[in-house]
């Protein structure tokens, strides 16, 4: 079923976490709320859930209003029919993992052989079956996760919910879980509500990504487009690495001015209305070359005097910062640079984007 | 979907959902009103009916005039140089127990200590070890015709060295005795739970393990050292049996020992007692809103939730201190007093001199042939058992309410149910004496007078109990179980109350014990045939009957230490209280 998300507003006293957001997630979609802490990511997952009361707009799971508190609408969360996995887990630590993956049946009054069949299901596709008489003390954390997974599942939900539920496990873990939750997913074709503060993670196991920032939504579209085309500075700065060159107005649409007076030229297309512009771009977007002879430079390039001033090995490729059109640069690139030296930095105008910057975020830079 | 499309869906639906508005919900609105005007009640009658006492000129129940003589009583010579000596016996009283306790509690935590667990059990054995059986038992040890003056003087022949208990030191010397096991109980915690990393950072800057003591565990700890100071204070102030026994004999007065005097020798001033109870009641409140202050103050500084394993600090030179501080302390808490008090139950006349003693059992078998005795014991048993029922009922649901369900009102409810903690337990006797001469219910007198009495003291015990544990219950427990399909209530009985167990099972054994050996609030308000274990003990000993009262004494003191032994056993974790 799907979810469906309207005017979305939720206080607490004086503050406003989430003002006024909506959006869909359609059946078998997978859709991320990505932001910092404190943005209203939790929040508006909760609000779905049934944990938080909103405060307005309309929320409906299917066809169902769950939420319309201006109707005086406010289903509670054990009538909603989700399934959730929480950032701690939440796994009962006084019952066993069968009892823990059984609850959702048995508090519906599903018979015993039923609720035993189902979670047998339930526990086999996260590989558990052969622990579902350990108690959670006796289980590691990922194993916990994946309890937790299955009990989220076991009944049948009509929505998946997911509440930062990586952010406890290590690095290795993650990855795999990544994908098993991905996988899960698509086999139950139910919309999921993946709640992040990870880029990383949004990125690789979406269909959709929301961005959001202070209650609002910032962007919404597919991994690779908020990737690559982030419409505004916030989107960009927060989602991959970026490096970030004011710009003025020059004599064409597609070319900017830097501070230094160094003509860009760069892909205007997406950036909304604002009274500031920068020129953003992906460090592996950039190519470092030695100052050296004329001839080298790429055809249709942007091409700018630089120098390294300082770098990081990250094994892969290094990251260099490099001072160039009176900003400085990260740039990542598999040469060898010391400190000090004279580059060029060439850059594709289609890697290059304007985006509009607040005038907070302006200052902040 | 736009909204236009959506809205109308919404308020079709709201007529569907109005009717389904789940009849459980309404029933734990019932309960939670119930427990709201339950516990408003049985806290505001006591301290309403205190209040109106205060401003009447006559008994209660008999026909007077409003009036502020009773104010102005208190500042009178006599009542303004009682409050000076409460005061000042509580400061030096809880100085003293602080250094001890404190110091005590990082030798058995902190160092290389041996007996550190036996002397964790003996300490945590003399914390039930009642105040009134502590002071008997030094009474007849110090009083001037006592033993240790029998000795000292009949017998190594040194008058010099006589002392006499009855006297404002010996309420100070009691007192510390029976309160160091509590600063010892509430500075372990902290001492334990401190993370180590401060120490251990302390040490690798080059800091010797006794500098590392002064200048980061010491100061770390300073906020739980004056919270427990404060809290120390309250009880010593509050304290009735220790200088009522001690001090009533010796003419020296405390503000609890005054209210008494006041109701109940004549000529009797039930006015300007409930002001003096109001006082003192004053006095307490504050130290409560101090020490809240500073608890709240220091939440944010030095424990987490880590429990680290420092390497012990070696005694060295000073192991002897430590075992002198601890095995002294033991010996003069618990030890001490409980041989004299066997010694002097089996006594037909009490002597000093064992050798020229007359031994028998007599006063045991009294207990079994005495009506009174036994109806006492029944009593009690009564009281503590389903009093603490009660007790722990209530807790858990304003627990519950305060901490979880946060209706409209809880805040108050919170306030109201914290509010016993400020009225010693002389002070909300007399405040029911008062109340039960007005009310309609014909309360007076019986067994339900005692154990509302009980209750309403101990209240925010039961509720603190469980509500520490309730807070640590993670709230997405609860609402997995929502999402889950489980309702509120269902979810209180599948997930929060088995989490919760071991706090409910703690909070019982506490009211339990605490009713057990309960005085001051019952002492007012006892009648012949609702007599507790204390109160008969407390009757018998003031009849100058020292070998019966400490048969009783021995054999409550004995059910005090077996309850516990079974509980602490049956439940671990009541260990912590």
């Amino acid at each position: 079923m799907s979810i469906n998300v309207q005017n979305l507003v939720k206080r607490y006293g004086q503050v406003t976490v989430v003002q006024g957001i909506s959006f869909q997630v359609a059946k078998g979609e997978f859709l991320s709320l990505l932001g910092p802490s404190g943005c209203g990511k939790t929040t508006t997952l909760r609000c779905i859930a049934g944990l938080e009361n909103a405060d307005g707009g309309v929320i409906k799971i299917g066809d169902g209003v769950v939420s319309a508190p201006e109707q005086g609408v406010l289903i509670p969360p054990h009538e909603r029919q989700i399934g959730m996995v929480f950032q701690s887990y939440a796994i009962w630590p006084h019952m066993s993992v069968a009892q823990n993956v059984g609850f959702p049946l048995a508090i519906r009054k599903a018979s015993t052989a039923e609720v035993a069949r189902q979670v047998d299901d339930a526990l086999g596709i996260v590989g558990m079956r052969h622990l579902k008489d350990r108690h959670p003390s006796q289980l590691s954390g990922g194993q916990q996760q994946r309890v937790a997974l299955a009990r989220a599942i076991v009944g049948r939900p009509k929505v998946l919910l997911f509440d930062e539920p990586l952010s406890n496990l290590d690095a290795k873990l993650r990855e795999g879980t990544r994908l098993e939750i991905r996988r899960l997913q698509r086999e139950l074709g139910v919309a999921a509500v993946y709640v992040t503060h990870d880029q990383e993670e949004a990125l690789s196991m979406s269909d959709r990504v929301i961005v959001m920032e202070a209650g609002r939504i910032m962007q919404t579209g597919t991994p690779k487009d908020l990737y690559r085309r982030p419409s505004n500075r916030f989107v960009a700065d927060f989602v991959g690495r970026a490096s970030f060159i004011d710009v003025q107005k020059g004599p064409d649409a597609n070319t900017w001015i830097a501070p230094d007076g160094t003509p860009i030229r760069l892909d205007s297309g997406r950036a909304e209305a604002a009274a500031h512009y920068q020129a953003m771009l992906r460090p592996e977007a950039i190519d470092l070359i030695a100052a050296g002879p004329e001839g080298m430079r790429p055809n249709g390039a942007n091409v700018l005097k630089g120098r390294v001033y300082d770098s990081q090995y990250m094994g892969a490729h290094t990251e260099y910062l490099v001072n160039a059109a009176g900003t400085t640069l990260k740039v990542h690139s598999t040469q060898d640079f010391g400190p000090g030296s004279d580059v060029l930095v060439s850059f594709d105008p289609v890697d290059c984007h304007l985006v509009a910057v607040e005038d907070q975020a302006a200052k902040a830079a | 979907m736009t909204d236009k499309a959506i809205v109308p869906a919404a308020s079709e639906f709201a007529t569907h959902y109005a009717q389904r508005r789940s009849s459980q919900d309404r029933l734990l609105h019932g309960v939670y009103a119930a427990t709201f005007v339950v516990v408003v009640l049985l806290v505001t009658i006591p301290i309403a009916a205190l209040i109106y006492g205060s401003l009447r000129t006559s008994a209660p129940g008999n026909p007077g005039e409003w009036t502020l003589r009773n104010y102005a009583g208190l500042f009178t010579e006599g009542v303004l140089a009682t409050m000076g000596t409460t005061l000042w016996i509580g400061l030096v009283s809880s100085a003293f127990c602080i250094v001890v306790g404190t110091a005590i509690a990082l030798v058995v935590h902190r160092t290389d200590f041996k007996y550190g667990k036996f002397v964790n059990a003996a300490v945590g054995l003399a914390f039930y070890f009642p105040s009134f059986i502590l002071a008997m038992a030094w009474i007849i040890i110090g009083a001037p015709g006592g033993i240790y003056n029998a000795v000292v003087d009949g017998i190594l022949g040194m008058p010099w060295a006589r002392a006499d208990i009855y006297t404002a030191l010996g309420i100070v010397f009691v007192m510390v005795l029976h309160q160091v096991p509590f600063v010892y109980l509430t500075m372990s915690g902290p001492i334990v739970s401190m993370d180590a990393i401060y120490e251990e950072a302390a040490r690798t800057s080059g800091a010797k393990p006794h500098v590392v003591l002064y200048r980061v565990t010491l100061p770390l700890l300073s906020y739980s050292l004056i919270s427990s100071f404060i809290l120390t204070f309250i009880i010593t102030i509050e304290q009735f049996a220790i200088p009522a026994l001690i001090g009533i004999p010796g003419q020296v007065t405390m503000l609890a020992t005054q209210l008494y005097l006041l109701v109940r020798f004549s000529p009797a001033d039930y006015g300007l007692a409930a002001a003096v109870g109001l006082a003192l009641s004053a006095i307490t409140g504050t130290a409560i809103w101090a020490q809240r202050r500073v608890t709240r103050a220091g939440r944010l500084t030095t424990i987490t939730g880590k429990a680290g394993r420092v390497a012990p600090i070696p005694l060295g030179g000073w192991k002897w201190a430590a075992y002198a501080l601890c095995f002294g302390f033991v010996f003069l808490g618990l030890v001490l007093p409980m041989v004299m008090l066997i010694y002097t139950s089996l006594l037909k006349w009490f002597t000093a001199n064992p050798f020229a003693g007359m031994y028998t059992l007599r006063n045991y078998a009294f207990i079994w042939e005495s009506a009174s005795a036994l109806r006492s014991f029944w009593n009690t048993l009564v009281v503590s058992g389903i009093g603490a029922a009660i007790g722990v009922v209530l807790g858990l649901l304003c627990a519950y309410f305060t901490l979880r369900l946060k209706p409209k009102g809880y805040r108050a409810l919170d306030l109201v149910a914290s509010l016993p903690f400020g009225v010693p337990g002389v002070v909300l006797g007399l405040g029911l004496l008062w109340a039960y001469a007005y009310l309609p219910i014909p309360l007076y007198g019986t067994l339900a007078v005692i154990i509302v009495a009980f209750v309403t003291r101990f209240l925010p015990y039961a509720t603190e109990t469980i509500g520490g544990q309730l807070v640590q219950i993670d709230k997405s427990l609860e609402e997995a179980a929502w999402v889950g399909g489980a309702t509120r209530l269902q979810s209180v009985f599948k997930v929060l109350l088995p989490l919760a167990r071991p706090s409910v099972q703690s909070a019982y054994f506490l009211l339990f014990m605490a009713f057990f050996r309960e005085i001051s609030s019952a002492i007012l308000l006892y009648s012949a045939s609702t007599q507790v274990i204390s109160i008969s003990i407390w009757a018998f000993f003031e009849q100058a009957n020292w070998g019966l009262a400490s048969s009783l004494s021995v054999v409550a003191t004995l059910i005090i230490f077996a309850a516990m032994s079974l509980i602490t056993w049956l439940v671990p974790t009541a260990r912590r209280r």
